[in-house]
């Protein structure tokens, strides 16, 4: 109660001061008033009289003060006071302020952003309920590799089953047309489960979600849709009218039941599931339809414990469908985060490293900025301390300009963060991440951040007020004895964290250097083919669409003739899985006295005799298949170069055959030509193009006419003579032109060399050589500030001592080599440690960064440009110290 | 001379100024000054204007109230009187200081 009374009277006195003080002005005077008039009436003459009255009073000033102190709140008007103080005082020093507010902004903005990302990617990507808990099977195989599986609908039943498994949700996804529009466009299906949505538990954003009584047993699916957010958003423009109506996909009618939440992506793979529909799982499905399941596993059952429980399961599966299982697997239940660890994990580890690293070079350059500039004031604080200031005050008034630099840095980084933030997730490779993650500023690393922030300044900050409050302030102030010796606490910190400074850096340059090496090699890896001015569209089929073998060539070769009438179009080419640079169907095949086995294997292309001269691939020897043999589904084919040199080194490829006993007929949807699965000769050897991802090593490789093998869909390759994006809608018109009703699918913007782009490795380094570089360099940077205020500073306080060793015949040359020799030292120091750091971190390096590279030249070049750096940082002040004259210097105060 | 005179020991002058307003009534700064010097029998040192910061203590804990009234050289001057929880604070802080004494006098008589 009194307390608060005080506070009360306290709060409100700071709104009144001026009055308040005018008051006790006159309180004050009418006092002196009376005393003097008191000792006037004793008879002292005026001048003592005052002087007596003011004697006994005792320091009308002080009086003030502390009258001052008792009435407002003296921590609040004082804190104000510095903070006024502190900002003049670094307006007056902008260059020093801003280079520590941008060291600091730098180091946050960075791991802040970085921090963000791998939060939303790998700790915390899905919207699900109990995401841990929901998990799919991998089979590993003798290898170690893990590979999916697709199981019946009769083992899906039988999985949901098992005592491990709580749900399951299993789903096939398959392109669709909306036809109720002018052009058919594609959408992405995924026909899910009845236990699916249960599963994940979620609720819908608008409407419901699909349930079991969708897909009710021995009966057909109801005509029921979810639509995806985006697909929503797209085209009902966000309308929550849309659930209620109708929309019409393979010219059936379906009810849009409800919208997807934003966040949700399930069953697909970039965000690219547009509708959701019931899937069942009754007996009467094709035997050939096959589902990827997930599935919930019950409550306090370890993976370890599914995957002991299910690998009886597998193997009976395997045993009712070998075509789908590797001869010996062991079951490996995943998480869902764990397919993006392996992906994205190592990638991301590597950029926690390098902010980690930019953001302690950060803060240590802030550190000695914050000491140097420490070390020129002790001259102002040991006055003012002699003139009264309090140790308290001192260290209240340095805290306070050290809080006002650490907060501005705080938040500039902030929006820093903010402004990156995107770029960088621009810049992840596409499919690496879940795309449910939810990317914003991570609240708890932004206050870690700024934490260290604070702190950094907090404890450099007030370190000049220790020196100044350590007995000792007389020497300070007497002539300025530290302007000779160069003596001053805390040179040996500096040092320090100048040699840390310059290991760190030299570390990040390191790496960086690495990783662009490794990103410039996998540029100038030949892909064998061109990619430019090519594009590629594809050509799902429809449903019960060309039935026949014959048809369905004669479709595809129309559509593709069609493409090719069309002015600026140089050729066109049908490649059904043959688009570059990640491309065909690895499969066994045999050999004469060479049985297929698993260890032989090659990646099989379906294309058209087109497909060479439109990529430029040249042809080595032998010859390429007319258009007869190909409309006939001749029994030739092409090998690539890696191929004919790994089985037939004597170059004698030609004549002979090979065989590939997967391409067996399944009609309605697999077609293949008579003879596909038995011998077929090899008539020609082109040249090797990249076919197994960028960065990756060129695999064998079998080249068939489309004819031999045709799926739901193909895809068609188009050289023009210029850009090929532009003519896309004239494509669009000629296919229409064939069939009106076909749609054409698009990958990005078609262009081949966006395809490269999107290539998980080659997007990976991307990344990581552009963020490492845009690090190092900024670290380069740093170090380089930090190191020239060090040297500067400490040629400014040495300025005397110059000056006498010039008047005494030191030539100007001794002078500079004196400052370079002692930032020498530390330079040399640091990167000493900083190459043994660097080699001593390659092979983790090397783990992490798959293609990084490790050239001696490089190394040396990153040591060349710290040399570099640093000497011109150092010279600098050096050449001003020299330049100095000997009379200033020793009269320099 | 001046060596003989004691401090003013921290936290009696509020007492000072309490007992000082009981015994005169309404009273202006320099009068409460004198009045503790002129009862001590200058044996105490007194800075006078130590008083302000303890009367303004005293205000702000609802002990005094203030009034301007006209001093004895007819100038604008503040008067300060107890309120009526400041009346009940003399006896208190009065027997704390004997208290206080008591303790002190004990522990010096000790050899």
């Amino acid at each position: 109660m009194e307390f608060l009374r005080i506070s009360l009277s306290r709060c409100a006195a700071l709104f009144r001061r001026r009055r308040l003080d005018e008051e006790l002005e006159e309180e004050l005077q009418v006092h002196l008033e009376l005393a003097m008039e008191e000792h006037l009436r004793r008879g002292l003459p005026t001048e003592d009289a005052r002087a007596a009255a003011l004697r006994d009073f005792g320091g009308v000033t002080q009086t003030r003060e502390r009258y001052r102190m008792q009435r407002g709140m003296p921590l609040l008007e004082s804190g104000w006071q510095d903070l006024r103080f502190g900002f003049r005082h670094l307006c007056r020093n902008p260059g020093f302020a801003l280079t520590i507010v941008f060291s600091l902004a730098l180091g946050i903005g960075a791991t802040v952003s970085v921090f963000s990302i791998a939060y939303a990617v790998l700790v915390h990507p899905y919207p699900y309920a109990d995401p841990d808990r929901i998990v799919y099977p991998l089979l590993a195989d003798r290898s170690g590799r893990l590979d999916w599986t697709q199981l019946t609908g009769a083992q899906v039943r039988e999985l949901a089953k098992s005592g491990v498994v709580e749900r399951l949700s299993a789903r096939v996804n398959r392109t669709m047309a909306l036809t109720d529009h002018d052009f058919p466009e594609s959408v992405t299906a995924s026909f899910q489960t009845g236990d699916s949505f249960p599963m994940l538990g979620v609720p819908a954003l608008l409407g419901r979600n699909l349930g079991p009584a969708d897909s009710p047993s021995g009966q057909a699916p109801q005509p029921v849709v979810m639509l995806s957010y985006k697909f929503w958003l797209r085209h009902f423009n966000g309308d929550p009218g849309a659930v209620g109506r109708t929309l019409e996909l393979d010219h059936k009618e379906y009810t849009i039941v409800g919208v997807t939440g934003p966040r949700f992506g399930w069953g697909g793979n970039n965000g690219n599931i547009d509708v959701y529909l019931p899937q069942r799982l009754s007996d009467d499905l094709p035997a050939d339809l096959s589902f990827f399941v997930f599935f919930r596993l019950r409550q306090g059952i370890t993976r370890a414990a599914a995957n002991a429980e299910l690998q009886p399961l597998f193997e009976q599966f395997a045993s009712e469908t070998p075509e789908n299982f590797p001869r010996q697997f062991r079951v490996k239940v995943q998480r869902l985060e764990d397919g993006t660890i392996r992906e994205l994990g190592g990638t991301l580890d590597l950029l926690f490293a390098a902010v980690s690293l930019l953001l302690a070079i950060a803060c240590a350059n802030a550190s000695i900025l914050l000491l140097a500039r420490g070390a020129v004031r002790q001259h102002e604080l040991a006055v003012r301390s002699a003139a009264g200031a309090s140790a308290g005050r001192i260290f209240r008034q340095l805290l306070t300009e050290s809080l006002l630099l650490s907060f501005a840095g705080t938040a500039l980084g902030v929006l820093f963060a903010y402004s990156t933030l995107g770029s960088i997730i621009a810049w992840l490779p596409v499919d690496s991440f879940p795309n449910e993650a939810n990317f914003h500023i991570n609240v708890p690393v932004l206050m870690f951040s700024g934490g260290l922030a604070l702190l950094t300044g907090v404890l450099f900050g007030i370190f000049p007020a220790v020196q100044v409050v350590r007995p000792g302030i007389h020497p300070m102030m007497q002539a300025g004895n530290h302007r000779i010796a160069g003596s001053v606490r805390g040179t040996r910190l500096h040092g320090a964290l100048i040699v840390g400074q310059i290991a760190l850096t030299l570390l990040l340059l390191t790496a960086a250097g690495g990783a662009i090496e490794g990103f410039t090699r996998m540029n100038r890896v030949p892909l064998g083919y061109d990619p430019h001015n090519v594009m590629a569209i594809s050509i799902p089929l429809q449903e019960n669409s060309s039935t026949h073998w014959a048809e369905r060539v004669h479709y595809f070769t129309r559509l593709r003739d069609k493409v090719g009438e069309l002015p600026g179009v140089v050729s066109v080419g049908i490649s059904t899985n043959a688009t570059p640079p990640d491309s065909g169907w690895n499969q066994t095949f045999a050999l004469p006295g060479k049985p297929g086995d698993e260890e032989q294997k090659a990646l099989i292309q379906f294309v058209g005799p087109d497909y060479f001269s439109t990529l430029h691939i040249p042809l080595l020897q032998g010859r390429i298949w007319n258009a007869a043999e190909v409309d006939r589904g001749a029994t030739m084919v092409l090998v690539n170069q890696s191929f004919a040199g790994r089985y037939f080194p004597h170059g004698d490829a030609l004549g002979h055959s090979l065989e590939v006993s997967a391409l067996k007929s399944q009609p309605p949807d697999l077609l293949a030509a008579s003879g596909s699965d038995g011998w077929m000769q090899i008539i020609g050897v082109v040249a090797d193009s990249v076919n197994d991802g960028v960065g990756h090593p060129i695999q064998p490789a079998i080249f068939m006419p489309f004819s031999t093998f045709m799926f739901m869909g193909t895809q068609i390759l188009i050289r023009s003579r210029t850009d090929p994006y532009p003519i896309l809608p004239s494509v669009r018109k000629q296919i229409a032109a064939v069939n009106r009703d076909q749609e054409v699918g698009v990958h990005g913007d078609g262009r081949l060399e966006t395809w490269i782009r999107q290539e998980p490795a080659w997007a990976r380094a991307r990344l990581i050589s552009g963020l490492f570089a845009v690090f190092a360099s900024l670290a380069l940077v740093l170090a380089a500030v930090g190191l020239y205020s060090v040297v500067s500073y400490s040629v400014a306080q040495r300025t005397n001592e110059f000056g006498i060793r010039l008047a005494l015949g030191a030539q100007r040359n001794d002078i500079s080599k004196i400052v370079l020799a002692s930032a020498g030292v530390r330079v040399g120091l640091g990167m000493v440690t900083g190459f043994g750091l660097s080699l001593a971190s390659t092979h983790l390096i090397a783990h992490w960064l798959e293609n990084s590279g490790h050239d001696p030249l490089v190394a040396t070049a990153v040591c060349l440009l710290m040399v570099l750096v640093s000497a011109t940082a150092c010279l600098l002040p050096a050449n001003r110290a020299a330049s100095v004259d000997p009379m200033l210097a020793l009269r320099c105060e | 001379m001046e060596e003989n005179k004691s401090e003013v020991l921290q936290g009696t002058l509020d007492l000072m100024v309490l007992k000082t307003l009981e015994t005169m009534g309404a009273q202006h700064g320099y009068g409460i000054a004198r009045r503790i010097e002129q009862v001590s029998e200058d044996s105490l040192r007194l800075n006078q204007g130590t008083i302000y910061p303890a009367l303004l203590r005293l205000w702000q804990r609802g002990w005094i109230s203030t009034e301007w009234g006209t001093s004895e050289n007819n100038r604008r001057a503040r008067y300060y009187s107890l309120t009526r929880a400041g009346r009940k604070q003399p006896e208190m802080e009065t027997a704390n200081w004997e208290r206080i004494a008591a303790t002190m006098a004990r522990l010096l008589a000790v050899r």
